[in-house]
């Protein structure tokens, strides 16, 4: 048994530790939030010379061969800041897709996103589908035509390319379309975490590429679980943050002649925070250190379920301790409830996860 | 002991039906059904349909122009107004500032005020929080200094809900700060367009402007105008944050919201069949119901209680606790249900320039749910509630 971290990844955790606490200030976010792209293109920029956008992939694609621990040491950084730039929509999900596919040359949109001069969305939810990743009703044809409305992809708004999933001859399939494509209509928006997402309408739309056809919804499964472990450690490291703020904040705020951090109803109350993130963050290990397909795939339904309660509840204590501060777009607190309350019900929420525990 | 209605009762019941289906504008109702922000004209427009009908005292005294009803008829009234998805009402002179003025208050005062209340022809905000005075409410600092026949007042407000529309806040003020933080405090009635008081909106987490800050740089006002006595506006405090509590629960609003997101579960797929089927999800629902059952005998109690003429006491501090937390539940398991479809965000309202693909409904299910954080913290904090209760009720 082994639970530490290799050198490699202690020093992967420090580098994105660092570029969080010394460059992304709640305000400086804010900032990213609110411009054009919604996201730092200079931070998109430093994450690719640094190359943390190259950690998933394969050497033999420029890669750096990393794992699931990589990906989730970084998360827990980016929670604690709450960054916002589209590493899970383009490295985690279009890379994941791209890198398990058998898309002929995939080694040319993964340099890219690598790069950093690609982004890359996955298209794969529609309205009213649930999260079933089965159920769409998008098509792909033989000849590379789709057809059909997805929702909620993450980034849309820079991306060049969709990797869509949808249904096709064989069963289901991918297909590449590019964002200049004729017949593809975006419509932009923002979700109420600040993240930007957006609404793909492909009519007639020709695909530079159909692939994967033999067993594009395992990929797009494994690619999910990924991204579970991803936003679950996230919550991990946005958890952490939420108990530390209370403590600063309840430290400073003087009611009835001292700090509130001095009244023991609210000391067990940040105590309980504590103790459901360090619960948390063991069962994030749990998944990490277990290697048997089938038994890490119903551990991470089981993580999920557990991020959605623990996440929630933290966060939302987070903001009661805060008071009528902590419910005003001004102070940090609320947009890591925001952020935590998207994470709870991306891919997922706990009712829905706990239903796959127990079925599998 | 019997929760059936008798046939008087019923046929009260039908009366307010009737009234909602003839007079209730339907542009209101429209908005209302499809979560549209009402206009202050149109808030206005409500509050005086009512009024006309004579039943915006559904609590006061008949002597103030109050309509009477026993505890009975109250519940049915506002249960009505529920399940229609009335407007609620703007609370902070009917509820709150008009039992202070008719308990406390001087016969000019009474007859100024009280019937344009009633009449909602001004609409009253609430100037109690302060940045540095919350929970501990008593240490407010917002000064009064009686200058001739007029007391100046200096300092800031905050929380202030919808004072952007107000055109009379009542305030409390200190006008000695020698003694404990409790005395020195005094119950003030302020005309919003006197000059020296400038309105600032706060931003909540939901994008809405509901709340300000309210300053106030040299605010002349005429002595006549506190309430009761000087430095005793504590115990006036005390006894209108009774009201505001026992006003806060909303039972049927939340019999109407939950049966609501019941019939929606019946067409949500989040996985192979629809979320009413769905085990795990049906027994939050299951339990949110039970404890509603709970909460609505609570507040019926209590309103017994109060046609008896006993005023509201520490138990409506137990109906602010389990209210709020129902309420919250509620709009988590309106999120719960709207799935990927809560996460667009298009302002506190919804989209107004795009059309997007998930349906409005579940768009506003995630501003609801922030904008909820609130109701455990406004009306003196949950955990203030709990310490009534443990000194009050249970002697601790």
């Amino acid at each position: 048994m082994n639970l530490s971290y290799t050198d490699e990844q202690n020093l992967l955790r420090d580098s994105v530790s660092k570029f969080c606490l010394s460059d992304y200030t709640f305000e400086t976010r804010m900032k990213s939030v609110e411009s054009e792209k919604g996201h730092n293109e200079e931070h998109w920029k430093l994450f690719a010379e640094l190359g943390w956008l190259a950690i998933p992939f394969a050497e033999e694609h420029g890669g750096l061969d990393g794992n699931d621990v990589d990906l989730s040491l970084m998360f827990e950084e980016f929670g604690k800041a709450i960054v916002v730039e589209p590493y899970l929509a383009n490295v985690v999900l279009g890379g994941g897709i791209l890198k398990r596919s058998d898309l002929e040359d995939k080694a040319k949109y993964i340099e890219g996103i690598i790069s950093g001069e690609s982004q890359i969305s996955l298209a794969n939810y529609e309205p009213t589908k649930g999260f079933n990743l089965g159920n769409v009703d998008c098509e792909i044809s033989s000849d590379g035509t789709v057809n059909g409305l997805k929702t909620t992809v993450l980034n849309a708004q820079n991306a060049n390319y969709f990797v869509v999933f949808g249904k096709h001859d064989k069963g289901h399939a991918f297909a590449l379309v590019s964002r200049e494509a004729e017949g593809l209509g975006c419509t932009s928006y923002k979700t109420y975490d600040g993240f930007v997402s957006g609404d793909i309408k492909f009519e007639n739309c020709k695909a530079e590429a159909v692939f994967s056809a033999e067993n594009a919804l395992e990929i797009l499964e494994e690619t999910i679980l990924d991204g579970l472990v991803c936003i679950s450690s996230e919550a991990v490291g946005a958890m952490e943050k939420c108990y530390q703020l209370t403590i600063e904040y309840t430290k400073q705020r003087e009611q009835f002649g001292q700090p509130l951090s001095k009244f023991q109803a609210l000391q067990h109350r940040m105590v309980d925070m504590f103790m459901e993130a360090e619960f948390t963050k063991s069962f994030l290990l749990k998944v990490l250190a277990t290697h048997e397909t089938d038994e890490k795939r119903k551990l991470i339904y089981g993580l999920k379920n557990q991020v959605a309660l623990a996440g929630k509840l933290v966060a939302e204590e987070a903001v009661q301790m805060h008071g009528g501060m902590g419910c005003t777009e001004e102070m940090s607190i609320g947009h890591y409830l925001k952020r935590m309350m998207v994470i709870v019900h991306l891919f997922g929420n706990d009712t829905y996860y706990l239903n796959k525990y127990i079925e599998s | 002991m019997d929760l059936n209605f008798s046939k008087e009762d019923l046929e009260f019941r039908d009366e307010v039906r009737a009234f909602l289906d003839n007079e209730y504008p339907n542009h209101i109702r429209e908005k209302m059904h499809n979560g549209e922000e009402l206009t202050r004209d149109e808030v206005v427009e409500w509050h005086k349909c009512v009024a006309k009908k004579g039943w915006m005292g559904h609590s006061w005294p008949v002597e103030h122009g109050g309509t009477g009803w026993d505890a009975t008829k109250i519940y049915l009234y506002l249960r009505e107004l529920a399940l229609e998805g009335c407007p609620t009402f703007v609370p902070f002179g009917l509820q709150m500032v008009a039992p202070v003025i008719w308990t406390f208050g001087s016969e000019e005062q009474k007859k100024k005020f009280l019937p344009r209340i009633l009449n909602f022809d001004d609409w009253w905000c609430q100037g109690y929080s302060e940045p540095g005075s919350g929970s501990d409410l008593a240490s407010l600092k917002c000064k009064a200094e009686l200058d001739g026949d007029e007391y100046v007042i200096n300092g800031q407000k905050t929380w202030t809900t919808l004072g952007q529309f107000a055109d009379w806040i009542f305030v409390l003020v200190r006008t000695d700060d020698s003694g404990i933080k409790q005395t020195g405090i005094t119950f003030i009635l302020v005309d919003m367009k006197t000059p020296g008081i400038e309105v600032k909106p706060i931003i909540t987490l939901d994008g809405d402007h509901e709340v300000n800050e309210i300053w106030f740089d040299n605010v002349r006002v005429p002595k006549e105008n506190v309430v009761g006595e000087v430095n005793q506006g504590w115990t006036y405090a005390k006894f209108l944050l009774t009201h505001e509590r026992s006003s806060i629960a909303g039972a049927p609003q939340m019999r109407r919201a939950i049966n609501r997101l019941a019939k929606k579960a019946e067409t949500t797929f989040h996985g192979d069949k629809p979320l009413s089927e769905d085990s795990t999800f049906n027994s939050k629902v299951a339990q949110f119901h039970l404890d509603l059952d709970a909460l609505e005998m609570t507040e019926l109690r209590g309103l017994a209680a109060q046609r008896e003429g006993r005023s509201p006491g520490a138990e409506s501090s137990l109906l602010k606790i389990k209210g709020t937390d129902l309420q919250q539940r509620l709009t988590s398991l309106a999120v719960e249900i709207a799935g990927h479809d809560a996460m667009p965000y298009g302002g506190p309202y919804g989209f107004s320039d795009i059309e997007v693909a998930a349906a409005k409904d579940a768009q506003l299910t995630a501003p609801k749910y922030l904008n909820f954080r609130k109701v455990t913290i406004y009306g003196g904090s949950n955990e203030i509630q709990k310490n009534i209760i443990a000194k009050a009720i249970l002697g601790l």
